[in-house]
């Protein structure tokens, strides 16, 4: 009940704001810029000038898996930063202007204080990327062939998994601060250095929630689920459990001023 | 000369492919426009976000919904 | 109803609040009164549960275990809402969070804002409203789920004349509800509204009691005197007598508190006489609640300059 309250205020709030039409779009850009500028680097090539006269060429396209892939390494960036972005100041910034004070002096639970902001934005981004990848896959089938619909699908479930984990880590940091610019920079200091971790480790962290894109082009050419993508998904599901318990322990000693 | 015409005869012929960047831009700036017209204060001028928004194209609309909005109003 | 036993908070530079108790009786209205920095709104934060004490606890008597933030309103100094709410959409959003329905919830929001006198504004974005709209709105919030105590952050010191009136007078309404705790600085709102005060000074109480008492306490029998001259050598005299408890110099005049001011007069009207001090003035009178007030507010202020 609670929980549903805050809930619900959380998505009203996205929505008076435009969160719910401007982050889909932007994630719709974010998954067809690639697979359009790819198909059409040739013409643009021609165009602006960069090939000699006469001179053919001859660019390789790549197949429809790849391609697809670009999509989720824009988002791996980009992506990345607007998630990070929308959610840096849903805790920091409450307690930043006030509006704690009078919510957390309610008998409001703080698991279901943090859990049901962790959820709003959940729902928000993890829509979101659905909708870009289909938006990917449909130009990705129109451009460049044959990509199944199914291994899309399982790929975005993997992939949603590590947004989530990545909507973790922020509303963890949300709780150390109040200042919502610090909490974007913890994020993104934090990612990177898991990402960092996992490149001069990668035999020891094959189950590291970073590892999870890199088993997404087996899972897009043919539906090939690893081991250790399993593994680096149950990790992952145990570290957001534990971020937002850290969040909840973190949030309840500070003091709401 | 002939490279714009060349653009532009690539658009023609592909504008069902491209249509939909299109439209997803447009709808980007409008709601950014429609947002900051019934906001009551922006962070900076309000006259500046209406050209970011308009001339800078994809950026200016996310752009304005991240920095450009007050939290909470 | 309410009992804060040895409340104390510690930061790095040292306490903003050292072993406050008092005892909050139900029906009762009570002035948290000091200076700024006295460590009020500490004080009150820790009652609300939104600060956790170095030492000590709140206990609150009559219901055992629950969440005691269920019986407690709060109104912060600066109350801050969401702005692109409505008034009517955070009261019911905050009554909600106090397991209301929703319904019960619509009713109470309703019923309050006309209360508070913001009944014609309740569909307005609460980012359009006005400094004394939102206070008045707080007093709602605090008021939505119907606390058993009532916590007041300086509810009328940041109003207008009317504004204040009208708290005031709502605050007298509520007396007859709930339990009151209110900060203020100012000692005559809460001489005005309140039954008891609690003089806090550098984070501790240094005067407590039903107002009357308080008042009566602090009425001691006191002279005031004024030389021309050499008011040291006469202080020293004077300080030795039999009647005087304590003198002290205030802006060139030496007050003297006495235990028995008949006796005190004679004596020190003999004395004056025979060895010809130079008086300029002689007054007999009361010390006041007000005197120890200033005294306290003053001393906070010679802090802050040093």
């Amino acid at each position: 009940m609670q929980w549903r309250t805050i809930y619900r205020k959380e998505c009203v709030e996205s929505a008076r704001n435009f969160k719910w039409i401007w982050v889909p779009l932007v994630f719709i850009l974010f998954c067809i810029i690639d697979p359009l500028s790819t198909y059409y680097l040739p013409q643009i090539l021609e165009s602006t000038g960069g090939v000699p006269e006469g001179a053919t060429f001859n660019i390789p396209t790549p197949p429809p898996s790849e391609v697809f892939m670009m999509s989720i390494s824009q988002l791996n960036t980009l992506g990345l930063l607007v998630i990070s972005l929308i959610t840096m100041g849903t805790i920091a910034g409450e307690r930043k202007s006030g509006v704690a004070e009078l919510i957390l002096v309610k008998p409001v639970s703080y698991m279901a204080y943090i859990s049901a902001k962790w959820a709003a934005h959940v729902t928000l981004v993890v829509l979101s990327i659905l909708i870009g990848f289909l938006a990917s896959w449909y130009y990705t089938q129109l451009l460049f062939g044959e990509l199944q619909f199914l291994h899309v699908l399982i790929a975005f479930f993997f992939y949603g998994l590590y947004m989530v984990f990545v909507i973790s880590i922020s509303i963890f940091m949300n709780t150390w601060t109040k200042i919502p610019g610090l909490v974007l920079f913890l994020t993104l200091c934090t990612l990177i250095l898991i990402n960092l971790f996992t490149n001069l480790l990668p035999h020891f962290l094959e189950w590291s929630p970073t590892m999870i894109t890199s088993y997404l082009p087996t899972v897009l050419m043919n539906g090939d689920i690893a081991q250790n993508l399993w593994m680096a998904s149950v990790m992952t599901i145990i570290l957001t459990a534990l971020l937002l318990m850290g969040a909840k322990i973190v949030l309840s000693k500070k003091e709401i001023t | 000369m002939i490279m714009t015409q060349d653009v532009i005869q690539t658009i023609n012929e592909h504008i069902a492919i491209i249509a939909p960047l299109l439209i997803i831009q447009a709808i980007l700036i409008v709601t950014a426009l429609v947002s900051l017209i019934r906001t009551e204060v922006t962070n900076g001028p309000k006259w500046m976000w209406a050209l970011i928004i308009l001339f800078i194209s994809t950026i200016g609309p996310i752009a304005y919904f991240i920095f450009g909005r007050r939290n909470d109003t | 109803m309410i009992k804060a036993k040895e409340l104390t908070k510690m930061y790095d530079k040292g306490y903003a609040v050292k072993n406050v108790s008092f005892e909050l009786s139900p029906g009762k209205c009570v002035a948290l009164l000091g200076p700024n920095g006295a460590g009020k709104t500490t004080t009150l934060k820790m009652i609300s549960g939104l600060i956790a004490p170095t030492k000590g606890e709140v206990k609150f008597s009559e219901k055992k275990g629950g969440d005691i933030r269920q019986h407690i309103g709060y109104l912060p100094q600066h109350p801050q809402y969401h702005g692109w709410m409505t008034a009517v959409e955070f009261l019911v959003y905050v009554a909600q969070l106090s397991h209301i329905s929703k319904k019960e919830a619509i009713k109470q929001s309703d019923r309050l804002l006309k209360r508070v006198g913001i009944a014609e504004a309740k569909n307005k974005r609460i980012a359009k409203f006005s400094g004394g709209m939102k206070q008045r709105l707080g007093i709602a919030q605090a008021l939505i789920h119907k606390p058993k105590v009532l916590l007041l952050d300086e509810p009328v010191s940041a109003l207008d004349p009317i504004g204040r009136r009208d708290v005031l007078n709502l605050m007298e309404e509520l007396k007859q509800e709930t339990t009151l705790l209110y900060s203020t600085h100012i000692l005559s709102d809460a001489e005005e509204a309140s039954d008891e005060i609690l003089l806090m000074h550098k984070g501790t109480i240094v005067e407590s009691g039903p107002l009357h008492q308080v008042k009566k306490q602090n009425q001691i029998d006191k002279i005031s005197l004024r030389f021309t001259e050499n008011m040291e050598v006469y202080a020293d005299q004077i300080a030795n007598m039999e009647t005087v408890t304590k003198t002290e110099v205030k802006k060139q005049v030496l007050h003297v508190h006495v235990n028995n001011i008949h006796l005190a007069r004679e004596q020190l009207l003999e004395k004056a006489n025979e060895e010809k001090w130079p008086l300029l003035q002689f007054e007999v009178g009361q010390t006041t609640l007000e005197d120890l007030f200033m005294k306290v507010v003053n001393e906070h202020a010679m802090e802050d300059n040093l």
